[in-house]
């Protein structure tokens, strides 16, 4: 551990390191330039990681939505000692997978893994994940009953073996998923991003007179973790626990989350003993997404500004029964499990609030509101994935922010695009006044979001809802935000989540939650409510 | 005699162009507060008294000014309102709901130019294929501007739905204001963005709304105090995208004059490159606060439609609001002179991309500073002469320096001072050559293609170590490096842009009406040239149109075939597709149907021409040669490095590296390894070896 302090001083390393990060950013920016899926380019739903040999990550995309963190470098610690021993890689292979437990927990995420060979000697890997437009099965969502409902799933399995296509999965593929050419298409441009950074990794060496990666590794992995143990070592010891209840399918069959954090010393652990079962709805996560949504909050808290890379994460232990909803076991439907990382930062926020109250914000209006439209326009067959957040919690100092992605980080899509894909009209977009938390600080307001189908076919909708019968939790004293809910007119039963049609004419109104406030309401700025009330934020 | 003039934060720079006799002239004043044509006149004065050519003589002006760009930053645009179509009021503030800073919680997203209490929505409803669904309600308007007035409102922005596929409503609305409002602005995204997506045009249109009156009085003033001054010629204002416009179509789009200094610069670049006989360029721009770096490909610098203004962290991307206007596509880095070093958390050298800016400054500048900023490294390693900083108007303080850059680095560090200021100078070089090189590679090109040209303040201290990093073959530092911007101004053609949103697939374009709407664009064009007095056989054409595969969500820029559109040209139109992209990405996707989007038809005078037979300096007769002084090198340490007088070089003189070459505005520090050559108009070309 302590050659590093020698082998790179502190100017040569800073340089280093930023250029690992500006080669898995350019391979990155590539990839959102030339895929197809919505999620990918639009909402950054993508990691690009540079690796060791021993998977250790290195360097990681930085733009990247937190539930990729740690999740390539666990992939490829998997694939050396269970599929693909080390000795075995050749210059050109390329592997694939999507098995949601090797992976990222659903099926559309697939891992594109490639050795990195300098001078014929084998020094790293480079993997990207990415959102694919489509895997088969039914509609992406949250209505699957079994995982085997959700589309094809490729076991690690080479696609390229020293350059060469396997013909055979890349048939199996085009004959699987909707709009096959897309989802190809993009499976190449994954493998294209890894190129590109192998190509600029080796400039890195060979500028460098580097002939091994692994000094390199170390040093930066090192620093890494060293910087998150400093920040844990500064926070006060002990348990914190924290519960917390959710929707589950929006009708009355919620789930419920219990977390134990402790801090001790330079370590952290997370356990979620007590969480609910496994969810009859695909909502269930792996516990791979656990962790990264769970390190994800938690790397927010303690060290946010230093770059990440395996080290971070080495003093961070998440923990969770087999089979419960964080820790979901085979063959639990997991679509959706967005919706369940999506609220951990809320737990593990509330817990950690009663540690370090400076270093947290209060609960955000989340999940984010994922809705798939598919149907026929202008003679053509869309899927079109959109995407609504709700307000954006309080933090310690200032208000939560209107209407924020948190803690994934997702765009929406705009009116205007919306209306060129697909046969709607969008009625509504809006604030949503007084749905934010009251505190000293309060939370982000909510939306109103509504669009009626102008077409003359059904649309078949996969809803993905959230918080339309739980709410944020305010915490020290803050208030809770407003809960959202989902409407149609003419006002019939429509699921908050899972599939149904919007007929023609049908209006869908969708009302986001609000953010969550942040300390006593009665310690609020007078001056700051009467802006809020000019601006209309509050009544 | 053409005059072109800068205004930037600290400095108004003036570029003087002699036709009859081909020669350039220089000058520099000080930027004058609240009113900066003082300023102006200031150096209007100085050419008169120096250089013996009044005002009045001149045949055309050009001018930027960093006016737009600091009342978009610095928040003092006028009161504006905000029109849109009912319900969607709050499209403007929500933004596109996703943040710019995954791991910072405590981040805060840019407030909307116009508050809440001024967005109003009208009843109306267009659908995206144009077709009115409700019609205006026009009824509304009359109490609609009375709400406007009672609220003071200067300036208002118009933006309904779908507004680029027909502009009736945005159209009626404005002409209602116009009509019992007069003496508002008021702006129409019809006019200002005509492009597809909601936030982004409406952001551009409140923003034209925001800077509106302030530059229409600024830019009435400037006109009327130069015809008083006797000025007959012509005035043509510098915008984003190199281009020139005239004042009339400054005033109505102001939102184009954002990057008015950068752009010049860039096609001061394209001057200097076509001048040197240097197709490929890459320029490098460093100030106090920022570095630029912009790619001249083939003579020509890259325009892109995605900025940005009025960031919340100034080097974020996404936290500012943005407007897709055509500007010239340059990175902007938080590395200048003034950007500040430290230790970070894991004990790591790091700079920027905060600044010291100039008050306090950097240590050096004796004004209350202690951070060690780049300057303060610059001037340890005997790069800056202490008593020639701004030709000796400023005298550098090295102990000061040296104490800052020892108790807030060498010493947390344990190295020596000298090590932490060549850590500073290399990693602020780093900084800059990574940025640029990601910005070269985006565009599927090769960095060590390019030769490189340095200006701006520190430009020419830091050139040299970046070429070195991109493995640049030669650098040249122009002479004229302090005033480029102005200098691109001079040499920049008018011309029109041109945009609509036709969203189809190639294949199932309607051909006569895509041949209408073009050749409408194509004559609006020339009816603008024709106010400066260009004529339309004098101008050029070109017509461009972003597409992609369908499906995909960012487009590329084609430049369609000439003539008439139709069937015919489909395999054309896919052929140039198929060689961008592949340009770009590697490789094309086979069979994959394309998508058209936007079009926009450039309308262009002629590029001036400019003969320089010699550029103009305050030259003098004596040893450039002025001894030696201890610099440190990386390499070598300290060593007596050879310094001259960059206004006593001599066409053709010829030295081998390291030197150090002084001027007032700026230095230029030349590595080991490396020869130099100074060219018959005194441009500094440094030859790197490997």
């Amino acid at each position: 551990m302590q050659q590093t302090a020698t082998t790179f001083d502190p100017i040569a390393l800073s340089i280093l390191w930023s250029r690992l990060i500006s080669i898995v950013d350019e391979a990155g920016t590539t990839l959102q330039r030339t895929s197809f899926s919505t999620v990918t380019r639009e909402s950054n739903d993508f990691a690009v990681v540079l690796m060791d040999r021993k998977g250790r990550s290195i360097a990681q995309s930085s733009v990247s939505v937190p539930s990729f963190l740690g999740v390539l470098p666990i992939l490829t610690k998997a694939l050396l000692k269970d599929y693909f021993p080390l000795e075995t890689w050749k210059e050109g292979d390329v592997v694939m997978t999507n098995d949601p437990w090797l992976c990222a927990g659903h099926k559309p995420d697939i891992g594109i893994v490639s050795p990195i060979f300098f001078e014929e000697k084998l020094i790293g890997f480079i993997g990207t994940i990415a959102h694919s437009p489509d895997m088969g099965g039914q509609l992406w969502g949250a209505g699957t009953r079994d995982v085997y409902e959700e589309g094809l799933m490729v076991p690690p399995t080479k696609l390229l073996s020293e350059g060469k296509p396997n013909e055979t999965l890349f048939n199996i593929l085009m004959h699987n998923v909707r709009a096959a050419d897309q989802t190809v298409g993009d499976i190449r441009a994954q493998v294209a991003a890894n190129d590109q950074g192998i190509k600029s990794l080796l400039k890195l060496m060979e500028e460098n007179n580097l002939d091994d990666l692994q000094e390199l590794a170390d040093a930066v992995i090192n620093a890494s973790e060293k910087a998150m143990r400093e920040a844990l070592l500064a926070a006060p010891d002990g348990s914190y626990q924290y519960s917390y209840d959710t929707d589950g399918d929006g009708l009355g069959t919620g789930c419920h989350f219990e977390i134990t954090i402790t801090i001790k010393g330079d370590e952290i652990v997370a356990d979620y003993t007590g969480t609910s079962g496994a969810h009859y709805m695909s909502i269930n996560a792996v516990l791979n997404y656990t962790f990264a949504y769970t390190a994800y909050p938690i790397k927010c808290a303690f060290s946010p500004d230093v770059p990440n890379n395996d080290g971070s994460f080495y003093p961070i232990t998440v923990t969770a029964p087999e089979g419960c909803l964080v820790n979901a076991q085979k063959p639990s439907p997991l679509g959706a499990r967005n919706v369940t990382g999506n609220m951990l930062h809320s737990v593990v926020f509330g817990a950690l609030a009663k540690a370090v109250p400076n270093q947290v914000q209060a609960d955000c209006g989340s999940a984010c509101w994922c809705i798939v439209l598919n149907g026929e326009h202008k003679g053509k067959e869309f899927v079109e994935y959109f995407f609504l957040n709700g307000g954006y919690g309080a933090r310690p100092n200032m208000d939560g922010e209107h209407v924020l992605s948190f803690p994934t980080n997702v765009a929406n899509v705009p009116i205007e695009v919306l209306e060129t894909d697909v046969a709607v009209m969008v009625t509504e977009k809006s604030l949503l006044p007084n749905s934010a938390g009251e505190g000293e600080f309060r939370g982000g307001l909510g939306q109103r979001f509504s669009f009626k189908n102008i077409g003359e076919k059904p649309i078949n909708v996969s809803m993905i809802s959230e918080k339309t019968q739980t709410v944020a939790k305010g915490i020290l004293e803050g208030g809770d935000g407003q809960m959202g809910s989902v409407q149609i007119l003419p006002e019939r039963k429509f699921p908050p989540k899972g599939l149904d049609k919007l007929f023609p004419g049908e209006e869908l109104i969708l009302t986001l939650p609000g953010g969550a406030g942040y300390g006593n309401p009665a310690d609020r700025d007078k001056e700051a409510i009467a802006t809020d009330r000019i601006l209309g934020y509050i009544s | 005699m053409k005059l072109g003039i800068d205004i930037g934060g600290t400095f108004t720079d003036f570029v003087l162009f002699d036709d009859r006799s081909n020669q350039l002239y220089f000058a520099k004043t000080l930027t004058t507060y609240p009113d900066p044509t003082v300023g102006i006149f200031n150096g209007v004065k100085e050419l008169e008294e120096k250089f013996g050519f009044p005002v009045k003589e001149m045949s055309g002006i050009v001018h930027g000014t960093t006016l737009v760009t600091n009342a978009v930053i610095e928040r003092k645009g006028a009161k504006t309102a905000f029109i849109t179509t009912k319900g969607f009021e709050d499209v403007l503030e929500i933004g596109r709901e996703m943040r710019y800073d995954i791991y910072d919680i405590f981040l805060t997203m840019p407030k909307p130019l116009v508050p809440r209490n001024l967005r109003m929505g009208v009843s109306e409803r267009v659908d995206i294929q144009g077709n009115v669904v409700t019609p205006l309600d026009e009824s509304a308007l009359q109490s609609l501007t009375t709400t406007l007035q009672e609220n003071g409102i200067e300036a208002v922005g118009i933006c309904l739905l779908n507004s680029f596929a027909n502009t009736a409503h945005e159209k009626t609305v404005g002409e209602y204001l116009s009509a019992h409002a007069p003496n508002m602005y008021y702006s129409l995204s019809s006019e200002i963005m005509p492009e597809i997506r909601e936030y982004e045009r409406s952001s551009a249109t409140a923003m034209n709304a925001y800077v509106q009156p302030i530059t229409d009085k600024y830019l009435k003033d400037f006109e009327t105090q130069l015809r008083v001054a006797g000025f007959e010629g012509n005035i043509n204002i510098m915008i984003s995208s190199g281009k020139l416009t005239t004042i009339d179509g400054a005033r109505k789009s102001p939102i184009h004059l954002l990057e008015s200094g950068p752009a010049g610069g860039a096609m001061a670049g394209v001057f200097y490159g076509k001048h040197l006989q240097e197709e490929n360029l890459l320029c490098f721009d460093m100030g106090g606060t920022t570095a630029k770096a912009c790619v001249i490909y083939e003579g020509e610098p890259e325009i892109t439609n995605h900025f940005e203004a009025g960031r919340v962290k100034r080097f974020k991307k996404g936290s500012g609001l943005p407007v897709r206007i055509p500007v010239i596509d340059l990175i902007e880095i938080g590395a200048g002179g003034g950007s500040i070093a430290r230790v970070n958390t894991i004990g790591l050298l790091t700079v920027g991309p905060d600044s010291a800016s100039s008050t306090p400054g950097p240590a050096c500048y004796n004004l209350g500073g202690e951070d060690p900023t780049v300057t303060d490294a610059d001037l340890v390693l005997g790069y800056l002469n202490a008593d020639y900083f701004l030709g000796g108007e400023m005298k550098l303080n090295v102990a000061a320096a040296r104490t800052a850059i020892e108790t807030k680095l060498a010493k947390p560090l344990g190295i020596s001072i000298e090590d932490a200021a060549m850590g500073i100078h290399k990693i602020v070089n780093e900084n800059m050559a990574n940025a640029a090189r990601v910005h070269v590679l985006e565009k599927g090109m090769d960095p060590r293609h390019f030769n490189m040209i340095g200006f701006g303040g520190a430009g020419p201290v830091h050139a040299f170590g970046v070429a070195k990093l991109l493995n640049t073959k030669r650098l040249i530092i122009p002479v004229g490096a302090g005033v480029t911007s102005a200098l691109g101004f001079l040499v920049s053609p008018v011309a029109s842009e041109k945009i609509h949103s036709h969203i189809s697939e190639l294949r199932a374009l309607n051909w006569e009406e895509t041949n209408a709407f073009l050749r409408d664009m194509e004559n609006d064009g020339y009816q603008f040239l024709a106010q400066s007095g260009i004529q339309k056989k004098d101008a050029t054409v070109q017509r461009v149109v972003e597409m992609r595969y369908y499906g995909q969500g960012h487009e590329i820029t084609i430049e369609l075939p000439e003539g008439p559109l139709d069937a015919e040209t489909i395999p054309e139109i896919e052929k140039r597709f198929i060689k961008e992209y592949e340009f770009r990405y590697n490789r094309a996707i086979e069979g994959m149907q394309m998508e058209m989007v936007t079009w926009r038809v450039v309308v262009q005078g002629p590029v001036p021409e400019m003969e320089v037979k010699q550029f103009s300096t305050t030259g003098s007769d004596a040893q450039a040669y002025k001894g030696t002084r201890k610099v440190f090198f990386e390499e070598t340490g300290y060593l007596d490095c050879p310094v001259y007088d960059r206004y006593a070089l001599k066409p053709d003189e010829r030295f081998d590296g390291p030197a150090i070459i002084e001027e007032t505005e700026s230095t230029t520090v030349i590595g080991i390894n490396s020869t130099v050559q100074v060219d018959k108009d005194k441009n500094i070309l440094i030859d790197l070896q490997y």
